[in-house]
């Protein structure tokens, strides 16, 4: 591994050190005031510190060491994490991530920024008021002035770069890890007694990589007990003679020292003892000779010419090693342990409080550093993978076809083994799947950043609640979601919040609240992002859609219609054009992008109360499940999520309406009947509703249609064929896919269809779709 | 090149010294009984603990024997893996003259 791949892991833990830095941060600023919360935000930084050293980054490393300073304040309660020190910390969190992109990406960072913010965390450090921003900070915020300590009011002059005690940034070396070890002593001791069993070896385990990564925990005396190990000639070279007494100081509970034996514990015997205050101290309760255990121990960590240790949380790297020895009985579950443990670690933040939290993630860090169940693979091979599945997936279809075919009575044993492979193909198509599915975590993050700016721009006092960052979703989905999300937020804070005065008046707390939440439904994913602010004037948005000549003056719309004006192209209700929205570019490219994405976005809201934006996205952009139609002779795939049921009509339930239009009575409700082949214009009048099949389907508006078919061929999973990648869009037509005849069937695209039965041609669906 | 005494020999540990390797190591060791033993790790990448077992239990029956058990050379990780698991070698290790 040469310095570059290493300083590239470096980099990707940054990222990982970064989001568990602002997702601390925000725990903290939403009340949270476990330690463990405290000591992980501390830790992040000091992570990337102390990388950031090894690699020379000095930018970094000085910059994290202010902060690192102010957060041992915090760690130490000697200041008190209060929401003014806390926007310091998250503007703080910001630079050092910008910092840390500078660093590896180039480029130039706000120096003005950091100086500021350095010397806003110094003072912090100092038990002081931040000093004023020298940038000119909105007035109109004017959030209450926090006391951060009993200090006297902040001297205005600001503070030196170079402090009273002369702190210098400095380059980092790793005798700075020293850091740490002023408060060790207060650490919560730990005794404890591991005897392994043969069995522990035999089963592929190995005590000294256990002991490392016990060692990894906090401050380590070890003493080994040889009283049992016999001479050469008596000794069998694969039984466990040696046992160990171990002190251990660490702030990370007893669980996380249990974690350590996980894959061992019922090859070992093993005591863990956390000592009173009183009891700490070296060989307490006997005078056992303990050694103390050397903190560098990097060479051990399977890569003989890895620089001495990058950083101690380097777990990821060390990983590998500690995996294939460490746990080989436990490799095959590994994924499984770390997503228990992941998914306990969730779950526990929801029921069971910060503490609880704390030691389940902690159990899932060591459960990745025992199994060590991630690799990093490009994504150009998973791609080529899903491709190849895609196509393994039409090609069995193709031959199940031909089976079928040529076997009338379809009981042939070829019949049979064809289902199989059937469902073999789906689960593998599946896993391949999984492979691409990641959080929205990272997106959702990078709004929270995107909120503060804008709220620091604008004026507002604005607080991000996000929910569901555990969803998981595409990769393509995901990296195509930032952009709209961000143009979203901009919007709900920018046009959505009202001004703090504003809302003192309209009986609301001056903190207005973004809420991004997400969550799996049906098969796709649902990304909702709801402001409490004024909601949508609708008088505005109608007068400015009549100015357009977007609607005629009479025209009669719903509250739900008037809304999504806002989608068209060029429609913008702000008076005056501002620096972050307002162009009126906003939106309407924001539907193009969840279209393009197979999504589907809408509004609603509520004067006085705010706008609930609401997208819904594919899960996956290679393959659909569908039911395949017969539609004047031609065949189309319907999206199965679209479908709430299928139903033959009989004459009775057919009525007309006005001219064209018919609805069908269904359970004593109407609902229109859209002629598919006539909206696509396969056919040139209506076909009899009662020859035909009946789709009732869903429009991500709520309102129901139903779909007139000629006849249902069957259900199944295609395979989505991009038709503007290899042609061209189609109106009324979201894709194609190749089926198991070989043939070409057009998948349809439901919401368009539904929008045309409105009264508006298909022609017109991309520039008017938005008014439905 | 002929060793000076005809009774001293030396022992140059494999880089891995994993579980597979203690019955082997064994093996070696007892093939070495009754010689003065230097024993060189400074190859070793990896140790275990039990081939450190097998080197200690050997320290202790050259002890019995009334020979010399020495490590000429180690190498770092071979070190610190005895700290780690709190196995004292210094007494084991060869003193310059």
């Amino acid at each position: 591994m040469d310095m570059n791949e290493i300083k590239e892991i470096f980099f990707q833990e940054c990222e990982e050190q970064l989001a568990e830095l602002e997702s601390g941060l925000l725990r903290l600023n939403d009340g949270d005031r476990d330690p463990e919360t405290v000591n992980a935000v501390f830790r992040a930084v000091h992570s990337i510190k102390g990388g950031a050293g090894a690699f020379g980054l000095d930018d970094l490393v000085s910059f994290a060491h202010v902060f690192e300073t102010t957060l041992d304040c915090v760690r130490s309660n000697k200041l008190e994490p209060t929401q003014e020190v806390l926007k310091v910390m998250l503007k703080s969190a910001d630079v050092l991530a910008d910092l840390t992109n500078v660093a590896r990406d180039g480029g130039s960072v706000d120096q003005a920024r950091s100086a500021q913010l350095i010397r806003e965390l110094e003072a912090l450090a100092k038990g002081e008021a931040p000093p004023a921003a020298a940038t000119p900070a909105p007035v109109a915020a004017a959030p209450k002035a926090a006391p951060v300590a009993k200090a006297a009011p902040a001297p205005v002059a600001a503070a030196p770069l170079v402090n009273d005690e002369g702190f210098m940034p400095v380059a980092f070396s790793f005798d700075d890890f020293g850091g740490e070890e002023e408060s060790v002593s207060d650490l919560p001791a730990y005794d404890i007694v591991f005897k392994p069993k043969s069995e522990l070896y035999t089963k592929g385990n190995e005590a000294t990589l256990l002991l490392r990564d016990l060692s990894r925990l906090g401050e380590m005396s070890i003493h080994c007990n040889m009283d049992n190990l016999p001479g050469l000639d008596q000794m069998d070279p694969e039984t466990a003679y040696f046992s160990w007494k171990i002190s251990i100081k660490t702030d990370k509970g007893e669980d996380a020292i249990r974690s350590v034996f996980e894959f061992a514990e019922w090859d070992c015997d093993l005591e863990v003892t956390a000592l009173d205050a009183g009891e700490a101290g070296e060989g307490s309760d006997d005078d056992l000779p303990m050694q103390p255990v050397p903190f560098d121990l990097s060479v051990l960590d399977g890569e003989p010419d890895a620089p001495i240790g990058v950083v101690e949380e380097e777990e990821q790297l060390a990983a590998a090693a500690a995996a294939q020895e460490a746990a080989v009985a436990a490799a095959e579950t590994a994924s499984n342990v770390l997503q228990m443990a992941g998914n306990a670690a969730r779950a526990s933040a929801a029921d069971k409080g910060a503490a609880a939290t704390a030691a389940a993630q902690n159990n899932a860090q060591q459960a990745a550093s025992a199994a060590a169940p991630t690799i990093r693979v490009d994504l150009d091979r998973v791609d080529r993978l899903i491709n190849l599945v895609g196509e393994l997936v039409i090609n069995q279809a193709m031959l199940s076809q031909s089976v079928i075919e040529n076997d009338s009575n379809g009981v042939s044993s070829i019949n049979m083994g064809l289902e199989e492979l059937q469902q073999l193909t789906r689960e593998i198509q599946d896993s391949v799947m999984a492979i691409r599915a990641q959080p929205v975590k990272p997106v959702f993050q990078r709004m929270a950043r995107t909120v503060r700016e804008i709220a620091d721009i604008t004026g507002k006092s604005v607080r991000l609640v996000t929910e569901g960052e555990n969803t998981e979703v595409d990769k393509t989905v995901i990296d195509k979601l930032a952009e709209p999300l961000t143009h979203m937020i901009r919007n709900a804070v920018d046009h959505g919040l009202e001004m703090p005065e504003k809302r003192l008046a309209a009986g609301k707390p001056a903190e207005g609240t973004v809420k991004l939440t997400a969550k799996h439904r049906s098969g796709r994913i649902v990304i909702e992002l709801s402001d409490d602010g004024a909601g949508i004037n609708r008088e505005r948005v109608r007068q400015k859609a009549i100015d357009n000549d977007l609607i005629a003056a009479d025209a009669n719309l719903s509250d739900e219609e008037i809304d999504n004006l806002i989608f068209h192209a060029g429609f913008s209700t702000a008076e005056k054009v501002s620096d972050l929205s307002g162009r009126g570019v906003g939106m309407d490219v924001v539907k193009r992008s969840i279209q393009a994405l197979g999504g589907r976005i809408n509004i609603s809201s509520k004067p006085g109360h705010g706008s609930v934006f609401t997208m819904s996205l594919p899960l996956t952009l290679a393959v659909l499940d569908g039911m395949v139609v017969t539609v004047a002779g031609q065949t189309l795939v319907v999206p199965l999520t679209a479908i709430v049921e299928t139903l033959q009509p009989d004459a009775a339930s057919i009525h007309s309406f006005g001219a064209t239009q018919r609805l069908i009575s269904i359970r004593n409700s109407f609902c229109p009947l859209v002629d598919v082949g006539r909206i696509l214009n396969f056919r040139a009048t209506q076909a009899n509703p009662v020859e035909g099949v009946a789709l009732l389907v869903e429009s991500e508006g709520g309102g129901q249609r139903a779909l007139m078919v000629d006849a249902i061929q069957g259900q199944r999973q295609v395979v989505i064929k991009s038709l503007e990648a290899n042609y061209t869009h189609v109106p009324g037509i979201a894709a194609a896919t190749i089926l198991g005849d070989g043939r070409v069937a057009l998948i349809l695209d439901v919401d368009a269809v539904v929008a045309a039965s409105r009264g508006q041609s298909l022609q017109q669906e991309s520039s008017l779709a938005a008014a439905g | 090149m002929a060793a000076k005494k005809a009774a001293q020999k030396s022992l140059s540990l494999a880089p891995v010294l994993d579980l597979n390797e203690a019955n082997a190591l064994h093996t070696k060791l007892m093939g070495l009984r009754g010689n003065t033993l230097v024993i060189d790790a400074s190859a070793v990448e990896r140790v275990g603990a039990l081939c450190v077992q097998v080197l200690m239990a050997g320290a202790k029956s050259w002890e019995e024997d009334k020979q010399s058990f020495t490590f000429a050379k180690v190498s770092d990780a071979f070190t610190k893996t005895t700290q780690l698991i709190g196995v004292n070698i210094d007494h084991l290790m060869a003193k310059e003259i």
